[in-house]
């Protein structure tokens, strides 16, 4: 039953959390009912212990009223059986002090009707019996010792008396029985007491419990659904890992097949341009020979034999010669990007400021020539990667921008660099022709170029920029406008992590 | 070579056009010896291990090797010839396209004797077997062990 509760209730932290503060308002309410309990118990205690002084005065009272009684009884004997005087005196000191035994029995039952009717049937046979004494008395006094005793033995003393006693007693009885009856009632508030503390025990115990089951209950489904989050966790990275594993394998077979292709495609090519050369040489030998027989016999050489070896065959060997030198450059641009995948890259502290000059030394000659000038633009931050690599990238990227200057503009190329967190950014920015926004995705593509073809190239290096840029982690985009230069923006991490490379 | 005449040449190229090339451009640096060519791994190797004119049985010969053959890899053949068998010591120059870093070590772990990339550039290639040819010319070549 407790399981069910519990677990009907600990569904959610949050009813969890509103159940365990009910448990405890509960609990606090059941101390405070106990506390208060406690002290109602104790008032009515100090009431009870307070009426049981009272009963016990009262029995006092009334004891000494009847020991008063009785001492002027024996006294008043002893005065009429031997006459001596001081045995009046301890009369008249005994019935001189009983009115004031009196007052305070009246005084301590004022309350109590009963007691109160009592007492004044007790008053009215004491004064009685105090006159017939006191006449007694004065018949003693005045020598008539025998009409005294007379009147003693006639008297109704001895009736009188034990009516006072049994009055006294009942008075007694009558307290005595309040006293049970306040005993009762104390008793019963002590047993309500106790089922109160019974009840408010049970009920701590009972929340306690559910508060305990709820508690476990709950740190098991935590404990449980972190289970599965970490289950969940380990399979995500094994997921991770996997498409990892795939991606680098896709990429593998991409940069293998790219390799075989490039390399296959060669070898018909040796045969295409060896036999083209042979074709060559051999044209050589038949124009020779048309040569020689038109100086010899002209009548052999038809105008046909002359134009097709003079012409047609050199300019057929001329366009298969340079196509086949085009393909042979492009395969090999392909055969360097592959291999360029395959390299193992390899991280290391690079200055950039010191590359860039280097490559400024490098392309001096080049940068002379069209009276362009490479500037560094505040200090370039510094990167952990590979020196081939950012090197090969930084290299063309000027390159192209001293390559493609606007005519009739001085060039200036602008190299900058700034750091955001974990990654630095580092741009070239050139105020040359600049490329027309459409071609801004294609200029890094593989034999894709832009704008006026009136430069050398084969539109290999922007995609080898973009490839080693990815190797290295990092992206690359360009901001441009036709007309007005162009800023390559290279975005690379600022540590290149050691696991990059193949 | 030793003797002109009896130092036969085996090529093994599977590209018909990269023979013709080789052979014209050996014969163009001067070399008469007698040039076999097999555009297979399989039938060179029974020529070069059974056939009775064969090198096996019929005196020294060198060997210009091609790795990319249809049937197998050049260098399965290679380790081959240079197993322990009686052309252990007959000279192989592996001729080919391949210019992989660890093709290279391999073919020489397996006891090439030289190993060239065929330029794709015709004037380059040309002037590259000219230059085996002549030195073709004056290598010393092994006679074969067992028959001699």
């Amino acid at each position: 039953m407790f399981e069910r509760l519990v677990r009907h209730i600990g569904g959610t932290s949050r009813s969890v959390s509103r159940w365990l503060i009910a448990c405890m308002a509960i609990g606090f309410g059941a101390l405070i009912v106990t506390g208060l309990s406690a002290a109602w118990l104790t008032a009515r205690s100090q009431d009870h212990t307070g009426w049981i002084n009272h009963t016990y005065e009262v029995e006092l009272a009334i004891s000494r009223a009847n020991t008063l009684i009785e001492q002027a009884e024996t006294s008043r004997r002893g005065y009429l059986i031997s006459g001596q005087k001081i045995y009046l005196d301890i009369y008249r000191n005994a019935s001189a002090r009983l009115p004031a035994a009196f007052n305070r029995l009246a005084e301590l039952t004022r309350d109590n009707p009963r007691q109160q009717a009592s007492l004044h049937r007790l008053r009215a046979l004491v004064d009685a019996l105090q006159a017939r004494r006191d006449h007694a008395n004065g018949l003693i006094a005045a020598g008539r010792i025998d009409e005294a005793r007379d009147a003693f033995a006639k008297d109704t003393d001895a009736r009188q008396l034990p009516a006072i006693r049994s009055l006294t007693e009942a008075m007694a009885r009558e307290e005595e029985r309040l006293l049970s009856i306040r005993d009762a009632e104390q008793q019963a508030s002590v047993r309500a007491f106790y089922a109160t503390l019974t009840i408010a025990g049970l009920l701590l115990l009972f929340v306690a419990i559910a508060s305990v089951a709820t508690i476990l209950r709950y740190t098991r489904d935590l404990a449980a659904s972190r289970d599965t989050l970490r289950d969940f966790a380990d399979s995500l990275e094994e997921l991770v890992r996997e498409r990892t594993a795939d991606l680098s394998r896709a990429n593998d077979e991409i940069q293998r097949f790219a390799y075989i292709v490039s390399h296959d495609l060669r070898s018909p090519l040796v045969n295409v341009m060896g036999f083209t050369a042979e074709l060559e040489a051999a044209t050589g030998t038949i124009a020779d020979l048309i040569d020689r027989a038109e100086q010899n016999c002209p009548e052999v050489v038809t105008e046909d034999a002359r134009i097709a070896t003079r012409e047609d065959l050199p300019e057929a060997i001329g366009f298969i010669r340079t196509s086949t030198q085009k393909m042979d450059r492009l395969i090999n641009a392909i055969l360097k990007l592959s291999r360029e995948g395959r390299r193992v890259i390899s991280p290391e502290p690079v200055d950039i400021a010191a590359l860039v000059g280097t490559i400024d030394a490098t392309l001096k000659h080049m940068i002379d020539a069209r009276e362009a000038r490479l500037v560094i633009d505040g200090a370039l931050p510094a990167i952990v990667t590979d020196r081939l690599a950012i090197e090969q990238i930084l290299s063309n990227l000027i390159e192209n921008a001293v390559k493609y200057l606007q005519p009739g503009r001085p060039g200036l190329i602008t190299v900058r660099g700034s750091r955001d967190g974990q990654r630095v950014t580092y741009e070239i920015e050139d105020n040359g022709r600049g490329i027309d926004p459409r071609d801004h995705q294609r200029v890094f593509d593989l034999f894709r170029r832009s704008g006026n073809q009136d430069q050398p190239g084969e539109g290999i290096g922007l995609a080898h920029v973009r490839a080693l840029a990815y190797r290295l982690g990092g992206v690359i985009d360009v901001q441009s406008e036709l007309g007005k230069g162009a800023t390559f923006r290279l975005s690379l991490p600022v540590t290149l992590g050691d696991l990059q490379g193949n | 070579m030793n003797d002109h005449r009896s130092v036969s040449i085996v090529m093994i190229e599977d590209d018909e056009g990269h023979a013709r090339l080789i052979e014209k451009n050996i014969r163009r640096a001067g070399i008469l010896n007698e040039i076999k060519h097999f555009t297979d791994g399989t039938s060179a190797l029974d020529f070069l291990f059974n056939h009775k004119d064969g090198p096996a049985l019929n005196g020294p010969a060198l060997i210009l090797l091609d790795l990319n053959l249809p049937d197998m890899s050049g260098t399965d053949i290679l380790a081959k010839i240079k197993g322990d068998g009686p052309l252990k010591r007959t000279p192989v120059v592996v001729l080919t396209t391949t210019d992989d870093k660890v093709e290279i070590q391999r073919c020489y772990d397996l006891g090439c004797n030289v190993y060239i990339t065929k330029p794709v550039n015709y004037e380059s290639f040309a002037q590259a077997i000219r230059q085996l040819g002549l030195f073709l010319s004056v290598i010393q070549v092994p006679d074969v062990e067992g028959e001699g």
